[in-house]
């Protein structure tokens, strides 16, 4: 690991302060990826400012401004509070399913919720220094080592030949089904407000940034609308291993239904591409029709026709269709599990 | 099969649980060594090649840092004494990638690791070889004379004419031992001498490699290894980071720690290698196999042939009058193959075992009819008689246990919700050898309390060694369990053999109960008195009044040993449950019934089946390190890439032993329970996918792509 520069921080503002015009330092909360990344030289910041005291753990019920009656979720806080949390689990189980299915448990006890969006690609080529990379060494002519290569987990959708990386967390493919957005502080400025569509990018020739953020900018939390999902939703994870694996296809899906006509639809994809794939088109062809498998079926067919496979990952489109499918069919059932 | 008022043979917890758990029983890198310094190796960035230029400057100057050591500069070390896998610094070829090409050493693990990376090197490249779906069309006879091409009748003939037949290449990937503690070592030098604190499968081998590498004599070498956080054979050889830790040591003149990184798991410690087995089954239509061809196709390293023998248990496991095992190998730019667990049986069970149940589909038989119709009385592949066989009765137990009459004949037939449900069936087998090994046992009294003390170089990777040793002492001694220290894992206790190939437990066994036996004997005669009954050497040290004994016995497998042919053997059944829109499988039932002789302590037995097991399961669902054609890397270099199974994937197991009493095998009836347990248990896994689904994969691991 390289030497850097630890400083503490206890508030907000000293905390955006900190990093301000330091493009090499870094927020530090749970550490779960960045230490990681660190050790394998894939991450190499001068300065860690530690922001695990600023007081931003809270979970809290929204009882003004536009996502009143929704619900604010601490940036700081751990991912299996938030799982386990009264609130999200009774208004928001699709959330609760998703960050359970990611990660284990110990990762889960240390990892922070807005660390869970800003996690990185676990694509190999990425990790391995030894390889060529071009989001972890961006500028220079080294390629990417996944285009041409051992690309059975990568993108399937809105890759570029710079990058065919897919995003890891599951957590924020619940948050793009369920329109959450995510509120940041900088040094300079009034707090912004990201949609959590807009947070994550596609690489395009710019793989090394993975998201909107600004340079110095600070999650402060997640906040997500009020819904009538919570009858009808299901996150699908489809992996190698039960679990602490990272998903070949994850489905969030979730319904609001009128008798068997389906209101609203919210449908977003894990594992396919840079960021949460949110499946609009299934959604929209959804609405106002009657929920059945067919139904569901056309709608997956719409949504994945735009797929473009790597060698090794046409598999994905096909589990794609069936797991959309599946996903509907278990939300529709009231799975609350 | 507990006998009267003996320990042997009942479910002992392990007597080093407690320090185990309480973090007290200390590994490799955990002896408090006074001034270590820490290394770090560094490794190739190309797979085929020579390193042109290596700059270390800038990492000598980094902070902390004691030296840099590469091939211009290590000392001369005899690179053909017994280390696997070269990599020991001694030329600048690089034959793999990952290859070993240097070490830092610093004051601090943190420092050695960063100026690892500021080492700069420069190579001339050459094309590796690598793929090996390419180059296995190239793969020639193994200069091994044990794998030459074995025939008995005339497979191709019988094949040619046959009523029914199964011809199909199964495929199995490499795969890691990955242990939970990673390979490390602590060495320390006093003068001429060196104590390496290491994780050792054998002690002595480790001992004697160390010793010719470091050209200097095995008596100036000391091993320490009493715990093994897990080895599955890449403990077994010893590799060039045992030897570099001493080297790095001498340099710096201080103690110095040298621990692998789980991502330099892949590339330092040698691998399961991929197999290609073609495997033809001949039979008549009422299931009598006439003909069976089991031919394997793999790779070796680029100057070093290890190939795993896929086909032993098709030499013995069938009467069939046409045999042929064949092996071809080719070179490859990737680290020495070596033992893994079940070597050759696991993968070659697989093809064997998958071969058998698709045969029985097509005969329309029971999978477990077809075996029973083709049982050997004897050993076919010499003609020697079983010193027991128990097929038989691990099928018919097993099949009564598991429910087998619930299985559909026709597969897709068992659907319940989103869920396709299947039962599979498939036997393993693995030889059972005592090999030489010595054993000191001393008793002490102070007033009538007596305590003995069980002394041998013998290894306990986790398994339970110390436990299983002191329960033999016990009843051979006639102490209680708790009056029994065992110390393992050092060289300078009386040599044992290795805890490799099965034959740790009957080896050490059979020495420390022939050691107590001596004991008592030379009491006996001691005493010059004659005894009615023969009285215990607990008895004997209170009526004679001794307050010191020791004896030693060097103790040998029975002479008429290689009269029989000794083999554990198991069926598996497995239970799978297949979504059916997804292709993700789980096994919601195991079940392992094993014939393995004496088991002396069915606690720990069946923790050790049910870890062979799940390996299986792993082996069958999960577990494959992929290699990037282009360049000889793997892809998959952490657990979270690696997927050895997780504790969701695993459902209901149980282990079941037949009791037996092989006498002819060693003269406790011990044959042994590390290997076996994986046998079969891919094949029983990929048979009940086939009975779910209808689907036949020969491909593993059995990922949710496969089934869609």
């Amino acid at each position: 690991m390289r030497p850097f520069k630890f400083t503490t921080v206890s508030d907000i503002s000293s905390a955006t302060n900190s990093v301000a015009g330091k493009p090499n330092a870094r927020f530090l909360a749970g550490g779960t990826n960045l230490l990681d990344l660190m050790k394998e030289d894939v991450e190499r910041p001068e300065e860690l400012i530690d922001i695990t005291r600023l007081s931003l753990a809270q979970i809290k019920p929204l009882t003004d401004g536009v996502n009143k009656g929704g619900i604010s979720i601490g940036a700081l806080g751990k991912n299996t509070d938030a799982a386990n949390h009264p609130l999200i689990r009774q208004n928001y189980p699709l959330l609760a399913q998703a960050i359970l299915a990611g990660a284990s448990g110990q990762i889960r006890n240390m990892a922070t919720n807005g660390g869970n969006l800003l996690q990185r690609t676990r694509c190999p080529y990425f990790y391995d220094v030894a390889m060529p990379c071009n989001k972890r060494e961006p500028g220079g002519q080294p390629g990417c080592g996944a285009r041409e290569g051992i690309n059975r987990m990568h993108a399937i959708f809105g890759w570029s030949e710079k990058c065919v990386a897919v995003h890891p967390s599951d957590m924020a493919v619940a948050l793009a089904a369920l329109d959450a957005v995510v509120k940041v502080r900088s040094a300079s400025g009034p707090e912004r407000i990201i949609t959590l569509a807009d947070f994550h990018r596609l690489p395009e020739d710019r793989p090394e940034i993975d998201t909107n953020l600004s340079p110095g900018e600070l999650i402060t939390a997640i906040e997500l609308p009020k819904n009538r999902f919570a009858e009808k939703s299901y996150y699908l994870k489809v992996r190698d291993r039960s679990s602490y694996a990272f998903a070949l296809i994850s489905v969030a899906a979730a319904l609001e239904m009128d008798g068997n006509r389906v209101v609203q639809a919210r449908i977003a994809l894990g594992g396919v591409a840079h960021k949460p794939w949110r499946a609009l088109k299934a959604e929209q062809l959804l609405v106002g029709q009657e929920a059945t498998e067919a139904n569901f079926k056309r709608a997956a067919e719409v949504e994945m026709a735009d797929a473009k496979p790597l060698e090794h990952n046409a598999f994905k489109v096909e589990l794609g269709k069936r797991s959309i499918v599946r996903a509907l069919q278990v939300a529709l059932t009231g799975n609350r599990s | 099969m507990q006998e009267k008022n003996k320990v042997t043979g009942t479910p002992v917890s392990r007597i080093d649980g407690i320090l185990k758990v309480t973090g007290k029983a200390a590994y490799a890198t955990d002896y408090p060594v006074k001034n270590i310094a820490y290394a770090v190796l560094f490794k190739s960035t190309i797979a085929a090649g020579t390193i042109r230029s290596i700059d270390t400057g800038p990492a000598e100057k980094s902070p902390g840092v004691l030296a840099v050591i590469t091939h211009k500069n290590a000392p001369k070390l005899n690179v053909e004494g017994g280390i696997r896998g070269g990599a020991l610094l001694q030329s600048p070829k690089i034959e793999f990638h990952g290859q070993h090409i240097g070490l830092v050493v610093a004051e601090t693990y943190e420092q050695a690791r960063y100026a690892a990376r500021l080492v700069k090197v420069e190579y001339d490249q050459s094309k590796a070889r690598v793929d090996f779906e390419k180059l296995s069309k190239e793969a020639a006879l193994p200069k091994d004379k044990e794998k030459a091409d074995a025939k008995r009748g005339d497979a191709r003939a019988a094949l040619q004419n046959a009523e029914f037949k199964v011809e199909a290449v199964y495929g199995t990937p490499i795969e890691h031992h990955h242990p939970l503690e990673p390979h490390s070592t602590i060495a320390e030098w006093q003068g001429d001498n060196v104590v390496l604190y290491n994780s050792s499968q054998i002690v002595n081998g480790a001992q004697n490699a160390a010793a010719a590498t470091l050209n200097i004599k095995p008596e100036n070498v000391r091993i320490v290894s009493p715990y093994i956080g897990g080895g599955f054979g890449s403990k077994g050889g010893q590799w060039a980071n045992l030897v570099l830790t001493a080297v790095a040591a001498k340099a710096v003149n201080r103690p110095v720690k040298l621990a692998l990184t789980r991502q330099q798991m892949v590339n330092s410690v040698g691998l399961r290698q991929q197999n290609h087995q073609k495997v033809s089954l001949a039979a008549t239509k009422d299931g009598k196999l006439t003909a069976l061809a089991h031919e394997t196709t793999t790779h070796c390293a680029i100057e070093n042939e290890f190939v795993e023998p896929c086909g032993d248990c098709s030499k013995i496991m069938y009467e069939v009058p046409n045999s042929l095992i064949t092996y071809r190998v080719v070179p490859m730019n990737l680290i020495l193959p070596t033992y893994t667990r079940g070597p050759g049986k696991s993968t070659g069970s697989f093809a064997l075992e998958s071969a058998m149940d698709e045969l029985a589909h097509q005969l329309k038989m029971d999978p477990i009819e077809l075996r029973l119709k083709n049982e050997p009385t004897r050993d076919p592949s010499n003609g020697k008689p079983w010193s027991s066989r128990t097929t038989v009765q691990c099928l018919q137990e097993g099949a009564k246990a598991f429910g087998w009459e619930k299985r559909k004949a026709e597969p897709r037939q068992n659907q319940q919700g989103n869920f396709l449900i299947g039962y599979g069936v498939a036997c393993g087998t693995y030889p059972a050898h005592q090999r030489p090994s010595s054993a000191r046992v001393t008793l002490n009294r102070k007033g009538n309390a007596i305590t003995a003390r069980v002394e041998l170089a013998a290894a306990d990777l986790g398994t339970g060694t110390h436990t299983i040793l002191a329960q033999t002492a016990a009843d051979a001694l006639g102490l209680p369990l708790n009056q029994i220290t065992v110390k393992l894992g050092d060289s300078d206790l009386p040599p044992a053999a290795g805890s490799v190939g099965s034959v740790g437990a009957s080896s050490y066994a059979n020495a420390v109960h022939d050691a107590c036996v001596k004991l008592t004997d030379e009491l006996i005669a001691k005493s010059g008195k004659q005894f009615f009954v023969r009285p215990t050497a607990a008895q004997l040290m209170v009526s004679e009044n001794v307050a010191d004994y020791q004896t030693r016995v060097d103790a040998k497998p029975p002479a008429n040993a290689d009269q029989y042919s000794s083999h554990s053997f198991n069926a598996n059944f497995a239970e799978v449950r297949v979504d059916i829109a997804t292709g993700m499988v789980r096994v919601t039932r195991f079940l392992a019934v094993t014939g393995a002789g004496k088991i002396l302590n069915p606690k720990t037995a069946r923790s050790q089946i049910i870890g062979g097991n799940v390996w299986g399961i792993g082996m069958a669902l999960t577990e494959e390190s992929v290699v990037d054609p282009r360049w000889g890397n793997f892809v998959t270099r952490s657990f979270g890439d690696y997927h050895v199974p997780a504790n969701l994937d695993i459902g209901a197991m149980e282990a079941i032993f037949i009791r037996e009493d092989d006498r002819a095998s060693n003269a406790l009836g011990v044959k042994g329970i590390g290997e076996v347990g994986i046998v079969g248990v891919a094949a029983a896994v990929a048979n009940a996918v086939f009975n779910a689904t209808g689907k036949r994969i020969r491909e593993l691991p059995i990922t949710p792509d496969k089934l869609l």
